[in-house]
């Protein structure tokens, strides 16, 4: 081809300028959002040096002297620590076991809804809660949960003692679950509905003319198809395992529950924010991420086995 | 085809569980609407279900005439209405110039972009970033450090690229310049995705927590949601009288309730009317690269 050929003969350089002149205005356009990404995104990402450093809010990030690997190997001998990387990782399991399977079974159900209109009804009232802030949702959970709520009302009629759920140790992860399914099942089913749409028809009425049943075709046809969306899903949900969301937890916490509910983002507000403790905090946070990365890389290559990788 | 009977039984839990799991959905709500309009003793000993006990306006005439509350609810609005607004704005003019072929830098700073989907920044380098630019204790700070979302974006560009660029090559003709393809041509064909990710900028700001949480110490400029977790506190804090000394037709219960509603009804109220936008919008976004 004679435009690939003369293309080559020009510099890199030249072909960015002309490009420039050329589609200037989409240069202009695209400058807020670079300008966005660069302050907001990018230099806190690289702000995490403080990490490796004595950082003094005076003296700013050019001047605190450099400790390099003091705050990680402080934060590895620290028994908060350990304590609230348990919680966080505990938690977050959990999540993944419950939480994430939640809106695919859900969406399944849906499915075998034949009804438009109930269909339709349900599914609104299942978006509900996305709407709701956390502040609500915590307020509404405290309110259920209380000594003369609902929950326990219930319990009272079988003779049972009333429990402050929310202030109890042992309780404090399952309430997070499930709130956190409460809040989010019905949202998270638009994408798997999505899918489950798009499976040609025919595929499941050459099924039923074998002889298949509901159940045979949801095991044979919509789990297979929907498989690449849910393993895209799930390793978007890898990449950020550690990172279970400030305001939930924040909102559901308190002092009786922080022994098994006080996680990475909780602490570091406290520690970091409130007291001051840049450094060591940063250090927590940048670890935080690390592990959610290697975690995503592992997956990843695991899921590229079978052909379906994020990358 | 006739229904097998296992299958017959298996409908019959499948409505019945739908329907028990959507109704605590909205129950929770009604309640609390109920509790809002009720007086203060049938509240108190938790009578109230669905239908207000002892009906009686005081507590909203008592709520509504909180000035701090207001303030906040101002406070609330204008982050919404200003924020989706500046928003929609960044967004749009990032995403445009990421969906067009002929721009040199898309794949680039679509990859810059991705990346910080994948690592994000600790809390305190972040929070170090917002207080260096001044912006502590400013209204600003529940706006600017949330302006552009990176899913919102992709879901506008890919609704760009969905677009035939046949209608390009006929609006360059005709001499129109990529500002005006994008207002003029492309914006009105983009109603139903930005009606979307305008409902998801709206009740990200509506219901913005963290952001105030970290930069606001000043509580004149707190939002409602902030003024809300204030309340469930100290709870005092709305009452601003002796509840035990008088005989007043609300308490803190009531007045709880109602806050409640007060902080989540506008949003919800917006929510239907688009709902037939953002099933779509949300799916079309979702992975494609």
């Amino acid at each position: 081809m004679n435009a690939d050929v003369i293309i080559k003969k020009k510099s890199l350089l030249r072909i960015y300028l002309e490009n420039i002149k050329k589609y200037w205005m989409l240069y202009i356009m695209i400058l807020p959002g670079v300008a966005f990404y660069i302050i907001f995104k990018y230099i806190p990402l690289f702000g995490s040096v403080i990490a490796f450093q004595d950082y003094q809010i005076f003296k700013g990030i050019l001047n605190s002297p450099w400790v390099w690997f003091e705050n990680f190997k402080f934060i590895f001998s620290y028994q908060d620590f350990y304590h609230v990387l348990r919680n966080t990782a505990i938690i977050a399991f959990y999540q993944l076991i419950f939480g994430f399977p939640a809106p695919i079974i859900l969406a399944l159900l849906f499915n075998e809804i034949r009804r438009m209109f109930f269909k339709r009804t349900v599914q609104t009232l299942f978006y509900l809660p996305h709407f709701l802030s956390w502040v609500v949702v915590g307020g509404i959970v405290f309110e259920l949960l209380a000594t003369g709520g609902i929950v326990n009302s219930i319990r009272g009629i079988f003779g049972a003692e009333p429990i402050l759920f929310i202030q109890e140790e042992n309780y404090f992860r399952t309430i997070v679950v499930i709130s956190g399914i409460w809040k989010g099942v019905g949202w998270g089913t638009i994408i798997y509905l999505a899918a489950i749409t798009a499976i040609n028809p025919s595929l499941y009425e050459a099924a039923v003319i074998d002889g298949a049943n509901r159940w045979k075709q949801i095991r044979y046809i919509t789990l297979p198809l929907l498989f690449p969306t849910i393993l895209v899903l799930f390793l978007l949900n890898i990449g950020n395992f550690l990172e279970l969301g400030f305001d939930q937890i924040f909102n559901l916490l308190t002092p009786m529950t922080y022994s098994v509910g006080d996680i990475i983002e909780t602490y570091v507000y406290r520690a970091g924010v409130l007291q001051g403790q840049f450094s060591v905090t940063t250090a927590i946070g940048l670890f935080q991420s690390i592990v959610g990365f290697i975690l995503l890389y592992i997956f990843n290559r695991l899921a590229r086995k079978s052909e379906q990788g994020l990358w | 085809m006739k229904k097998s009977w296992g299958e017959k039984c298996f409908q019959i839990f499948n409505y019945t569980f739908l329907t028990v799991v959507a109704a605590t959905m909205i129950l929770p709500l009604l309640q609390l609407l109920a509790v809002s309009f009720s007086s203060p003793i049938p509240a108190e000993s938790k009578k109230v279900f669905l239908f207000p006990v002892e009906f009686t306006l005081g507590t909203w005439k008592h709520l509504l005439q909180n000035e701090v509350l207001w303030r906040s609810f101002g406070v609330t609005i204008f982050i919404t209405v200003v924020g989706t607004i500046l928003s929609m704005l960044f967004t749009v003019l990032t995403a445009f110039p990421l969906s067009r072929r002929e721009f040199l830098l898309k794949k680039p700073i679509m990859f810059a972009i991705v990346i910080t989907m994948i690592f994000n920044a600790p809390m305190i380098p972040y929070f170090l970033t917002v207080r260096e630019l001044g912006l502590m204790d400013s209204i600003w700070a529940l706006i600017i450090p949330g302006l552009i979302s990176t899913f919102n974006m992709i879901i506008l560009r890919t609704f760009f690229m969905g677009i035939p660029s046949d209608i390009d090559d006929a609006a360059k003709i005709d001499g129109c310049n990529d500002f005006r393809l994008l207002f003029q041509i492309y914006l009105p064909l983009s109603k139903p995705v930005l009606a979307t990710i305008g409902l998801f900028y709206a009740v990200g700001y509506w219901n913005s927590f963290q952001a105030a949480v970290l930069f606001l110490r000043d509580q004149t400029l707190w939002p409602l949601q902030m003024r809300l977790r204030g309340f469930f506190e100290s709870p005092e804090a709305l009452a601003d009288v002796n509840l035990v000394m008088g005989d007043y037709d609300f308490n803190t219960i009531t007045l709880k309730a109602a806050t409640i509603i007060f902080a989540t009804v506008p949003i919800v109220l917006v929510y239907p009317f688009l709902q037939k936008y953002f099933v779509k919008g949300a799916v079309l976004g979702s992975l494609k690269e």
